[in-house]
Protein backbone atom coordinates (compact mmCIF):
# COMPACT_ATOMS: atom_id res chain seq x y z
CA UNK A 1 0.00 0.00 0.00
CA UNK A 2 1.36 3.47 -1.25
CA UNK A 3 2.48 5.52 2.25
CA UNK A 4 -0.18 8.27 1.44
CA UNK A 5 -2.88 5.24 0.98
CA UNK A 6 -1.86 4.05 3.95
CA UNK A 7 -1.39 7.21 5.92
CA UNK A 8 -5.55 8.54 5.00
CA UNK A 9 -7.27 5.16 5.96
CA UNK A 10 -5.41 4.98 9.70
CA UNK A 11 -6.28 8.60 9.81
CA UNK A 12 -9.69 8.13 8.64
CA UNK A 13 -9.63 5.11 11.69
CA UNK A 14 -8.28 7.61 14.18
CA UNK A 15 -10.38 10.21 13.24
CA UNK A 16 -13.55 8.24 13.88
CA UNK A 17 -12.49 7.04 17.09
CA UNK A 18 -11.36 10.00 18.35
CA UNK A 19 -15.07 11.60 17.40
CA UNK A 20 -17.07 8.50 18.82
CA UNK A 21 -15.29 8.71 22.16
CA UNK A 22 -15.91 12.88 21.93
CA UNK A 23 -19.49 12.63 20.97
CA UNK A 24 -20.45 9.49 23.65
CA UNK A 25 -18.87 12.04 26.21
CA UNK A 26 -21.00 15.11 25.20
CA UNK A 27 -24.11 12.86 25.02
CA UNK A 28 -23.45 11.61 28.56
CA UNK A 29 -23.43 15.00 30.33
CA UNK A 30 -27.16 15.33 28.39
CA UNK A 31 -28.62 12.27 28.52
CA UNK A 32 -32.29 13.43 28.84
CA UNK A 33 -31.18 15.84 25.88
CA UNK A 34 -30.31 13.14 23.58
CA UNK A 35 -33.53 10.96 24.88
CA UNK A 36 -35.74 13.40 23.32
CA UNK A 37 -33.78 13.47 20.28
CA UNK A 38 -33.85 9.49 20.42
CA UNK A 39 -37.27 9.43 21.33
CA UNK A 40 -38.60 10.85 17.34
CA UNK A 41 -37.31 7.54 16.26
CA UNK A 42 -39.10 5.10 18.41
CA UNK A 43 -42.42 3.84 18.28
CA UNK A 44 -45.18 5.25 20.97
CA UNK A 45 -44.46 1.82 22.96
CA UNK A 46 -40.79 1.99 23.16
CA UNK A 47 -40.86 5.87 24.10
CA UNK A 48 -40.45 4.86 27.82
CA UNK A 49 -37.22 3.24 27.19
CA UNK A 50 -35.69 6.27 25.32
CA UNK A 51 -33.30 6.99 28.10
CA UNK A 52 -32.17 3.45 28.61
CA UNK A 53 -31.45 3.31 24.78
CA UNK A 54 -30.23 7.15 25.28
CA UNK A 55 -27.50 5.75 27.61
CA UNK A 56 -26.65 2.72 25.64
CA UNK A 57 -26.23 4.70 22.38
CA UNK A 58 -23.36 6.85 24.12
CA UNK A 59 -21.74 4.09 26.17
CA UNK A 60 -21.73 1.87 22.67
CA UNK A 61 -19.83 5.24 20.97
CA UNK A 62 -17.27 5.48 23.87
CA UNK A 63 -16.70 1.53 23.97
CA UNK A 64 -16.51 1.41 19.98
CA UNK A 65 -14.28 4.29 20.00
CA UNK A 66 -12.12 3.19 22.92
CA UNK A 67 -11.52 0.18 21.33
CA UNK A 68 -11.31 0.97 17.67
CA UNK A 69 -8.39 3.82 19.02
CA UNK A 70 -6.33 1.49 20.92
CA UNK A 71 -6.63 -1.87 19.17
CA UNK A 72 -5.70 -0.70 15.54
CA UNK A 73 -4.51 -4.14 14.25
CA UNK A 74 -7.84 -6.01 14.62
CA UNK A 75 -10.18 -5.78 12.15
CA UNK A 76 -13.79 -6.33 13.88
CA UNK A 77 -13.48 -2.85 15.69
CA UNK A 78 -13.51 -1.02 11.97
CA UNK A 79 -16.51 -3.52 10.80
CA UNK A 80 -18.35 -2.28 14.27
CA UNK A 81 -17.48 1.50 13.54
CA UNK A 82 -18.37 1.12 9.87
CA UNK A 83 -22.05 -0.52 10.96
CA UNK A 84 -22.33 2.40 13.58
CA UNK A 85 -21.75 4.75 11.14
CA UNK A 86 -24.26 3.40 8.41
CA UNK A 87 -26.37 3.70 11.50
CA UNK A 88 -26.23 6.99 11.98
CA UNK A 89 -26.41 8.19 8.13
CA UNK A 90 -29.62 6.08 8.59
CA UNK A 91 -30.89 8.47 11.14
CA UNK A 92 -29.77 11.22 9.64
CA UNK A 93 -31.76 10.52 6.55
CA UNK A 94 -34.88 9.44 8.44
CA UNK A 95 -34.24 12.68 10.49
CA UNK A 96 -34.09 14.48 7.61
CA UNK A 97 -37.32 13.19 5.81
CA UNK A 98 -39.55 13.28 8.95
CA UNK A 99 -38.15 15.63 11.83
CA UNK A 100 -36.30 18.04 9.64
CA UNK A 101 -34.93 20.86 11.99
CA UNK A 102 -35.39 19.04 14.99
CA UNK A 103 -31.69 19.25 16.84
CA UNK A 104 -29.58 16.15 16.38
CA UNK A 105 -28.22 16.77 19.85
CA UNK A 106 -25.23 14.75 18.18
CA UNK A 107 -22.70 16.20 20.68
CA UNK A 108 -25.04 16.69 23.43
CA UNK A 109 -25.18 20.34 24.74
CA UNK A 110 -22.57 20.93 22.64
CA UNK A 111 -24.17 20.95 19.03
CA UNK A 112 -27.27 22.66 18.08
CA UNK A 113 -27.20 21.18 14.86
CA UNK A 114 -30.59 20.28 13.61
CA UNK A 115 -31.49 17.04 11.25
CA UNK A 116 -30.99 18.81 7.34
CA UNK A 117 -29.05 18.02 3.89
CA UNK A 118 -25.62 18.94 5.20
CA UNK A 119 -25.78 16.89 8.03
CA UNK A 120 -26.93 13.79 5.89
CA UNK A 121 -24.09 14.78 3.19
CA UNK A 122 -21.68 14.56 6.45
CA UNK A 123 -23.32 11.27 7.80
CA UNK A 124 -22.51 9.87 4.12
CA UNK A 125 -18.93 11.02 4.50
CA UNK A 126 -18.28 9.47 7.79
CA UNK A 127 -19.75 6.23 6.19
CA UNK A 128 -17.22 6.43 3.64
CA UNK A 129 -14.21 7.20 5.67
CA UNK A 130 -15.42 4.21 8.21
CA UNK A 131 -14.93 2.46 4.98
CA UNK A 132 -11.95 3.23 4.24
CA UNK A 133 -10.72 2.78 8.15
CA UNK A 134 -11.73 -0.71 6.96
CA UNK A 135 -9.52 -1.65 4.39
CA UNK A 136 -6.10 -3.82 5.30
CA UNK A 137 -3.15 -2.44 6.51
CA UNK A 138 0.25 -3.51 7.06
CA UNK A 139 0.91 -4.91 10.52
CA UNK A 140 3.56 -3.27 11.29
CA UNK A 141 1.92 -0.05 10.67
CA UNK A 142 -0.32 -0.51 13.70
CA UNK A 143 1.59 -2.95 15.93
CA UNK A 144 1.33 -1.47 19.54
CA UNK A 145 2.72 -2.40 22.77
CA UNK A 146 0.87 -2.03 25.52
CA UNK A 147 2.47 1.27 26.76
CA UNK A 148 1.04 2.89 23.07
CA UNK A 149 -2.27 1.59 23.65
CA UNK A 150 -2.50 2.59 27.32
CA UNK A 151 -1.44 5.99 26.12
CA UNK A 152 -4.17 5.89 23.59
CA UNK A 153 -6.44 4.77 25.66
CA UNK A 154 -5.34 7.20 28.06
CA UNK A 155 -5.47 10.04 25.25
CA UNK A 156 -8.85 8.89 24.40
CA UNK A 157 -10.51 9.35 28.03
CA UNK A 158 -9.20 12.51 28.17
CA UNK A 159 -11.16 13.76 25.26
CA UNK A 160 -14.21 11.71 26.34
CA UNK A 161 -13.69 13.44 29.84
CA UNK A 162 -13.03 17.30 28.35
CA UNK A 163 -16.06 17.09 26.22
CA UNK A 164 -18.46 15.43 28.90
CA UNK A 165 -17.19 18.61 30.99
CA UNK A 166 -17.93 21.22 28.31
CA UNK A 167 -20.65 19.33 27.22
CA UNK A 168 -21.76 20.16 31.11
CA UNK A 169 -20.94 23.39 31.19
CA UNK A 170 -23.23 24.35 27.65
CA UNK A 171 -25.79 22.55 29.30
CA UNK A 172 -27.86 25.14 30.96
CA UNK A 173 -27.21 27.75 27.73
CA UNK A 174 -28.84 24.70 25.63
CA UNK A 175 -31.46 23.88 28.08
CA UNK A 176 -33.30 26.93 26.48
CA UNK A 177 -33.70 25.24 22.96
CA UNK A 178 -32.63 28.04 20.33
CA UNK A 179 -35.91 28.58 18.39
CA UNK A 180 -36.98 31.58 16.22
CA UNK A 181 -40.47 30.55 17.03
CA UNK A 182 -41.66 33.74 14.98
CA UNK A 183 -39.79 32.00 12.13
CA UNK A 184 -40.38 28.08 12.43
CA UNK A 185 -44.15 28.05 13.67
CA UNK A 186 -45.64 29.54 10.72
CA UNK B 1 19.93 6.24 18.18
CA UNK B 2 16.64 6.50 16.11
CA UNK B 3 13.10 6.16 17.88
CA UNK B 4 10.59 4.34 15.75
CA UNK B 5 6.71 4.35 16.11
CA UNK B 6 4.33 2.92 14.43
CA UNK B 7 2.51 4.55 11.84
CA UNK B 8 -0.21 4.47 13.48
CA UNK B 9 0.63 5.96 16.83
CA UNK B 10 1.81 8.63 15.29
CA UNK B 11 -1.44 9.65 13.35
CA UNK B 12 -3.50 9.14 16.66
CA UNK B 13 -1.96 11.90 18.61
CA UNK B 14 -2.30 13.99 15.78
CA UNK B 15 -6.27 12.81 15.98
CA UNK B 16 -5.90 13.85 19.73
CA UNK B 17 -4.51 16.56 19.25
CA UNK B 18 -6.66 17.82 17.20
CA UNK B 19 -9.43 16.80 19.07
CA UNK B 20 -8.16 19.06 22.23
CA UNK B 21 -7.56 21.80 20.04
CA UNK B 22 -11.04 21.58 19.03
CA UNK B 23 -12.17 21.64 22.95
CA UNK B 24 -9.72 25.00 24.16
CA UNK B 25 -11.84 26.80 20.64
CA UNK B 26 -15.17 25.43 22.65
CA UNK B 27 -13.63 26.66 25.79
CA UNK B 28 -12.81 30.17 24.65
CA UNK B 29 -16.23 30.72 22.81
CA UNK B 30 -17.88 29.43 26.26
CA UNK B 31 -15.72 31.87 27.83
CA UNK B 32 -17.12 34.15 25.63
CA UNK B 33 -20.43 33.80 25.85
CA UNK B 34 -20.63 33.98 29.55
CA UNK B 35 -19.33 37.40 29.27
CA UNK B 36 -21.70 38.72 26.92
CA UNK B 37 -24.22 36.69 29.00
CA UNK B 38 -25.87 39.85 30.30
CA UNK B 39 -26.45 41.12 26.89
CA UNK B 40 -27.99 37.97 24.94
CA UNK B 41 -30.70 37.73 28.08
CA UNK B 42 -32.31 40.69 27.54
CA UNK B 43 -32.65 39.86 23.93
CA UNK B 44 -35.14 37.06 25.08
CA UNK B 45 -38.75 37.92 25.26
CA UNK B 46 -40.57 41.11 25.59
CA UNK B 47 -40.17 44.19 27.26
CA UNK B 48 -41.30 44.06 30.31
CA UNK B 49 -43.96 47.41 31.26
CA UNK B 50 -44.74 46.90 27.10
CA UNK B 51 -48.39 46.06 26.73
CA UNK B 52 -47.94 42.21 25.44
CA UNK B 53 -49.62 41.62 22.00
CA UNK B 54 -52.27 39.74 21.21
CA UNK B 55 -52.44 36.49 19.79
CA UNK B 56 -54.25 33.88 17.34
CA UNK B 57 -53.62 30.03 17.57
CA UNK B 58 -54.95 26.71 16.54
CA UNK B 59 -55.48 24.78 18.86
CA UNK B 60 -54.52 20.69 17.85
CA UNK B 61 -57.41 19.34 16.05
CA UNK B 62 -59.15 22.67 15.57
CA UNK B 63 -59.62 24.72 12.15
CA UNK B 64 -60.41 27.71 13.35
CA UNK B 65 -57.94 29.98 15.00
CA UNK B 66 -58.56 31.17 18.43
CA UNK B 67 -57.57 34.72 19.79
CA UNK B 68 -55.61 35.39 22.97
CA UNK B 69 -56.25 39.07 23.85
CA UNK B 70 -54.40 40.55 26.73
CA UNK B 71 -55.88 43.62 29.03
CA UNK B 72 -59.51 41.69 28.82
CA UNK B 73 -59.11 41.70 32.88
CA UNK B 74 -57.71 38.25 33.33
CA UNK B 75 -54.21 37.96 34.53
CA UNK B 76 -52.14 35.29 31.68
CA UNK B 77 -49.51 32.96 32.10
CA UNK B 78 -47.78 32.35 28.10
CA UNK B 79 -45.50 29.73 28.08
CA UNK B 80 -43.31 29.24 24.90
CA UNK B 81 -42.95 25.42 24.79
CA UNK B 82 -41.96 22.71 22.91
CA UNK B 83 -42.69 18.86 23.34
CA UNK B 84 -38.89 18.17 21.37
CA UNK B 85 -37.26 20.51 23.76
CA UNK B 86 -36.74 18.51 27.49
CA UNK B 87 -36.61 21.82 29.60
CA UNK B 88 -39.95 21.87 28.53
CA UNK B 89 -41.30 18.94 29.47
CA UNK B 90 -40.10 19.88 32.92
CA UNK B 91 -41.94 23.28 32.75
CA UNK B 92 -45.15 21.40 31.53
CA UNK B 93 -45.15 19.24 34.70
CA UNK B 94 -44.41 21.71 36.89
CA UNK B 95 -47.26 23.97 35.55
CA UNK B 96 -48.97 20.82 35.98
CA UNK B 97 -48.64 20.03 39.26
CA UNK B 98 -49.16 23.73 40.11
CA UNK B 99 -52.46 23.51 38.49
CA UNK B 100 -53.51 20.35 40.62
CA UNK B 101 -52.42 22.23 43.94
CA UNK B 102 -54.70 25.39 42.71
CA UNK B 103 -52.22 28.04 42.14
CA UNK B 104 -53.35 28.68 38.40
CA UNK B 105 -56.89 29.23 39.47
CA UNK B 106 -57.14 32.69 38.84
CA UNK B 107 -54.44 32.83 35.63
CA UNK B 108 -55.16 32.04 32.44
CA UNK B 109 -52.21 29.55 31.19
CA UNK B 110 -51.23 28.97 27.34
CA UNK B 111 -48.94 26.55 25.93
CA UNK B 112 -47.71 27.90 22.69
CA UNK B 113 -45.29 25.17 20.53
CA UNK B 114 -43.84 25.84 17.34
CA UNK B 115 -43.34 21.98 16.99
CA UNK B 116 -46.40 20.34 14.77
CA UNK B 117 -49.15 19.19 16.88
CA UNK B 118 -48.14 15.59 15.80
CA UNK B 119 -44.98 16.29 18.14
CA UNK B 120 -47.67 16.57 21.53
CA UNK B 121 -48.05 12.57 21.32
CA UNK B 122 -43.91 12.28 21.23
CA UNK B 123 -44.21 13.30 24.84
CA UNK B 124 -45.57 12.08 27.84
CA UNK B 125 -45.84 15.69 29.58
CA UNK B 126 -47.22 17.54 26.55
CA UNK B 127 -49.60 14.61 25.93
CA UNK B 128 -51.08 14.46 29.34
CA UNK B 129 -51.21 17.75 30.47
CA UNK B 130 -54.94 19.50 30.64
CA UNK B 131 -53.48 22.82 29.84
CA UNK B 132 -54.40 25.02 26.76
CA UNK B 133 -52.29 24.46 23.89
CA UNK B 134 -51.70 25.98 21.10
CA UNK B 135 -49.81 26.67 17.82
CA UNK B 136 -49.34 30.65 16.82
CA UNK B 137 -51.38 30.69 13.24
CA UNK B 138 -50.70 34.13 12.24
CA UNK B 139 -46.70 35.72 12.77
CA UNK B 140 -48.77 39.44 13.45
CA UNK B 141 -47.62 40.15 17.78
CA UNK B 142 -45.21 37.01 17.63
CA UNK B 143 -41.91 38.98 16.91
CA UNK B 144 -42.71 41.10 20.10
CA UNK B 145 -42.37 38.39 21.89
CA UNK B 146 -39.13 37.73 20.73
CA UNK B 147 -38.78 33.60 21.55
CA UNK B 148 -35.43 33.06 20.71
CA UNK B 149 -35.55 30.01 23.05
CA UNK B 150 -37.83 27.63 25.19
CA UNK B 151 -39.13 27.54 27.23
CA UNK B 152 -39.66 31.01 27.47
CA UNK B 153 -42.63 32.33 29.70
CA UNK B 154 -44.61 35.50 29.91
CA UNK B 155 -46.66 36.81 32.74
CA UNK B 156 -49.40 39.47 31.79
CA UNK B 157 -51.40 41.24 34.35
CA UNK B 158 -55.29 41.98 34.08
CA UNK B 159 -54.09 45.19 32.02
CA UNK B 160 -51.93 43.36 29.62
CA UNK B 161 -48.48 44.53 30.37
CA UNK B 162 -45.91 42.60 30.49
CA UNK B 163 -44.76 42.05 34.34
CA UNK B 164 -42.26 39.28 33.72
CA UNK B 165 -40.23 37.36 31.56
CA UNK B 166 -37.96 34.70 31.01
CA UNK B 167 -36.86 30.99 31.48
CA UNK B 168 -38.30 28.87 34.72
CA UNK B 169 -38.98 25.06 35.58
CA UNK B 170 -38.93 24.65 39.18
CA UNK B 171 -42.18 25.39 41.00
CA UNK B 172 -40.78 28.02 42.89
CA UNK B 173 -39.71 30.26 40.09
CA UNK B 174 -42.95 29.96 38.24
CA UNK B 175 -44.81 30.86 40.93
CA UNK B 176 -42.79 33.96 41.21
CA UNK B 177 -44.33 34.46 37.51
CA UNK B 178 -47.81 33.68 38.37
CA UNK B 179 -47.17 36.23 41.10
CA UNK B 180 -46.16 38.99 39.14
CA UNK B 181 -49.45 38.25 36.27
CA UNK B 182 -51.47 39.01 39.60
CA UNK B 183 -49.43 41.77 40.50
CA UNK B 184 -51.59 44.45 39.49
CA UNK B 185 -55.24 42.84 40.66
CA UNK B 186 -53.96 41.03 43.69
CA UNK B 187 -50.91 40.22 45.17
CA UNK B 188 -48.26 42.92 44.96
CA UNK B 189 -45.92 42.48 41.88
CA UNK B 190 -42.59 41.37 41.95
CA UNK B 191 -40.16 43.94 40.33
CA UNK B 192 -39.52 43.09 37.25
CA UNK B 193 -36.08 43.88 37.88
CA UNK B 194 -36.32 41.56 40.31
CA UNK B 195 -37.43 38.65 38.21
CA UNK B 196 -34.68 35.86 38.25
CA UNK B 197 -34.17 34.13 34.72
CA UNK B 198 -34.44 31.12 34.89
CA UNK B 199 -31.50 27.86 34.37
CA UNK B 200 -31.49 28.45 30.51
CA UNK B 201 -30.67 32.12 30.05
CA UNK B 202 -28.98 32.51 26.70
Amino acid sequence: MPTPVLVAVLSCKAVIAVLLLAAGGAKLADLSGFASTVRLFLPRPARARSPQLAAGIAVGELAAGAVSLSVPQARWPSLVVLAVCVAFALTWSVGYVRHRGRSCRCFGALSAREFDQAGVVRAGVLVLAALAAAAPVPVLSVQLGLGGRLALLAGGALIAGATCSAAAAAGPRQALARRAMSRQAL
Amino acid sequence: MTLRIPLYLAIAQWALLGALGVLVIVLFRQLGRLLRGTATAAELGPVIGSRAAGLSYLRPGEQVPRKLAPGTGQPALIAFVDPTCPSCEQLVLTLDQLQAAGDLAAVRVLLLISDPASYLQISEAFSATELEIGRPSDPAGLESYRVTGTPLLVAVDASGMVTATGSAIRAAEVRRYIQASLGSTQAPAVAPAAVVRGEGTA
